[in-house]
């Protein structure tokens, strides 16, 4: 622990004139170990799975294992997406319509419902938001039961429906943009009731623009959970077309994978290859919307 | 007074057209703030506050989707007692929360540490990427990979260890084994989620504590101890709660890596929920298991607050 205190920008060859030389060195080489190590056990099975998916898939099971690729059968990524059976492409436009429709649905009522809370005064609203915010310690796993119930006395069993609907507002999301408007100076808003504009035209056009942060924070956190949902597709789906792609791949697995790991593990690279490439654009935004997701509250 | 009244009272008639402007103004900011309010609400009402009245009411029902429920009065809540195997999926349950939950907040602190080091931006830019990978990625999917890479014959992990003259490990297929298998597996995969967190929280910490300490002679150890920790800690806190709640929840790392298995000996709580529910068809008592799991984790989030006054510091 220490040793790792080493993490501040300060210049550390001045910080530190007592110190041992010979130490300093060791700690900073056992951190880098430690780096570079966890590094390497993080990635090893994502090339891993990259390397063996590629490989002839009447040898996939054979080991020395790869952890880059010695052969290129990149017909293996082929097979997949027009394999007979299983139309994985259907899946991945299953995944995502309902990762987009839910992300959307999200951003805009967590955000009308957060400026409400945060710069319209009327009876009730106080009440209204502890609703809200003791919602927050209800984890939707404990409510799966009713639910499922309701979803299914609604008669969305085996529809996308029962994915998108209760994803369409989130007590976290409410919570994180109230706060982001809060931050916005009141005279901004004042100033544009005065000139006669309209809490929608506010709303949309003043004050939306400047919570940018906030929104692409629950933006990517909404995505990356309903396009990794597993528990509600198992709940809820019941034909392979309305199948999304987790649960998909699962079954692949179940159904083609004790013979052919090579195809199962391109189907997992597809799943990644969007998520990675996002990620690659986009890393500054993710760390940064952990960052604003409040912890400062 | 009769002055003061009478004073107000004429102003008040001079300016009614202005009091009357600032009634129409006051209703339509009731009206858009209820409108504004209007879909999160419903949403809320709809998908969460309803469903959560109507677990209390299903806890006394016995219901099999099929037939309609029927009112058996405390028939579930007593046989919560009398469920051995709740008491050992329980048991598991707490066992993987705490040692996920440690090892997770563990390394993300270290790894944030590290991470923010001083460094080539090229590198800190890799390093962040391969650590942040396993979070991008689906969950079902990695456990998928997992169960491959943990095969006691064929696998990945034993052959890698007979090359280095130790002997093969029964991951998954020896009871004792499966739940460290489980662990490992959350603790590879979250890791890099909390790293970011705590990240977030080092970069928070104002630059000028640390040059303001080294200034006054303070050396790594107690730049450590009194500026880092404390003011981490509301991070801390937070990633806490956030892990916990999560590891609670964990459903398709056990359903892909193990199917709760050998035996119950990685059944978590909420599979075993979902088996009561959905293979079992008691619907009753699946809500009833539910309510527990949800009293527990209420109980927990306030014990920690309550905790929380002790050692997170607020600045």
């Amino acid at each position: 622990m220490a040793t790792s205190s080493l993490q501040t920008s300060t210049q550390q060859t001045q910080s530190a004139p007592f110190q041992p030389k010979l130490l300093l060195r060791l700690g900073e080489l056992l951190i880098w170990i430690f780096l570079v190590g966890m590094a390497l056990v993080e990635f090893a099975p994502i090339s891993w799975i990259f390397a063996t998916s590629l490989r002839n898939p009447s040898e996939s099971f054979n080991l020395p294992p790869d952890f880059w690729p010695t052969s290129f059968r990149w017909d293996n990524y082929l097979a997949v997406i027009q394999s007979p059976q299983i139309n994985f492409l259907l899946f991945f436009w299953n995944s995502l319509k309902i990762a987009l429709l839910a992300t959307l649905a999200q951003l805009l009522t967590c955000s009308m419902a957060g400026f409400s809370f945060a710069r319209l005064r009327y009876p009730g609203r106080d009440t209204l938001f502890f609703v809200f915010l003791s919602s927050l310690m209800v984890p939707a796993t404990v409510i799966m039961i009713p639910t499922f119930i309701l979803i299914r006395s609604i008669n969305l069993l085996d529809s996308h429906w029962a994915l998108i609907l209760p994803a369409t507002t989130s007590a976290f999301g409410v919570f994180l943009l109230r706060q982001a408007f809060m931050g916005l100076p009141s005279e901004l808003t004042d100033a544009a009731r005065i000139d006669g504009a309209n809490y929608w035209r506010i709303y949309w056009q003043i004050a939306l623009p400047l919570v940018g942060p906030a929104l692409s924070a629950l933006g990517i956190f909404t995505f990356l959970a309903a396009w990794n949902n597993f528990l509600g597709p198992v709940l809820y789906l019941r034909s392979w077309d309305n199948y999304t792609f987790p649960i998909a791949i699962v079954m692949l697995n179940g159904y083609m994978g004790s013979g052919n790991r090579a195809h199962v593990l391109a189907a997992v690279m597809i799943s990644i290859f969007p998520v990675l490439l996002f990620f690659l654009l986009a890393q500054r935004f993710v760390i940064r919307g952990i960052a604003v997701t409040g912890l400062k509250g | 007074m009769a002055t003061v009244a009478s004073h107000s009272a004429s102003s008040s008639v001079s300016a009614k057209g202005w009091f009357a402007q600032r009634h129409t103004n006051r209703v339509q900011e009731i009206f858009a703030g209820y409108l504004f309010v209007l879909p999160a609400a419903l949403s809320l009402f709809v998908f969460l506050v309803a469903p959560i009245l109507a677990a209390f009411v299903l806890v006394f029902m016995r219901y099999d989707v099929l037939s309609p429920p029927e009112y058996v009065g405390l028939h579930n809540l007593s046989q919560l007692f009398a469920d051995a195997r709740l008491r050992e999926i329980y048991w598991n349950t707490l066992r993987f929360v705490v040692f996920a939950t440690l090892f997770n907040n563990l390394l993300g602190i270290l790894l944030a540490m590290g991470v923010n080091r001083t460094m080539h931006a090229a590198v800190k830019y890799l390093l962040r990427t391969a650590l942040f990978f396993p979070v991008l990625t689906t969950t079902a999917s990695l456990a998928l990979v997992w169960n491959f890479l943990l095969t006691q014959d064929r696998g990945v992990i034993n052959f890698l260890l007979q090359q280095i003259g130790l002997d093969p490990v029964p991951w998954l297929s020896s009871s004792s084994w499966a739940m460290v298998s489980v662990v490992l597996f959350d603790v590879w995969r979250a890791c890099g989620f909390l790293m970011v967190i705590y990240l977030a929280g080092l970069q928070a910490i104002p630059e000028s504590l640390y040059e303001a300490a080294s200034i006054d002679g303070a050396n790594q150890l107690q730049r450590m101890r009194y500026i880092t920790l404390p003011l981490l800690s509301p991070t801390a806190f937070f990633a806490l709660i956030v892990s916990l709640i999560g590891a609670a929840q964990v459903f398709d790392n056990v359903w892909v890596l193990t199917g709760g298995g050998p035996a119950d000996a990685t059944r978590l709580i909420v599979l075993y929920i979902y088996e009561i529910g959905f293979k079992r068809f008691e619907m009753g008592y699946a809500a009833a298991v539910s309510l527990t799991l949800f009293l527990i984790l209420i109980g927990l989030t306030l014990f920690q607050f309550r905790m929380s006054r002790r050692w997170v510091h607020y600045d």
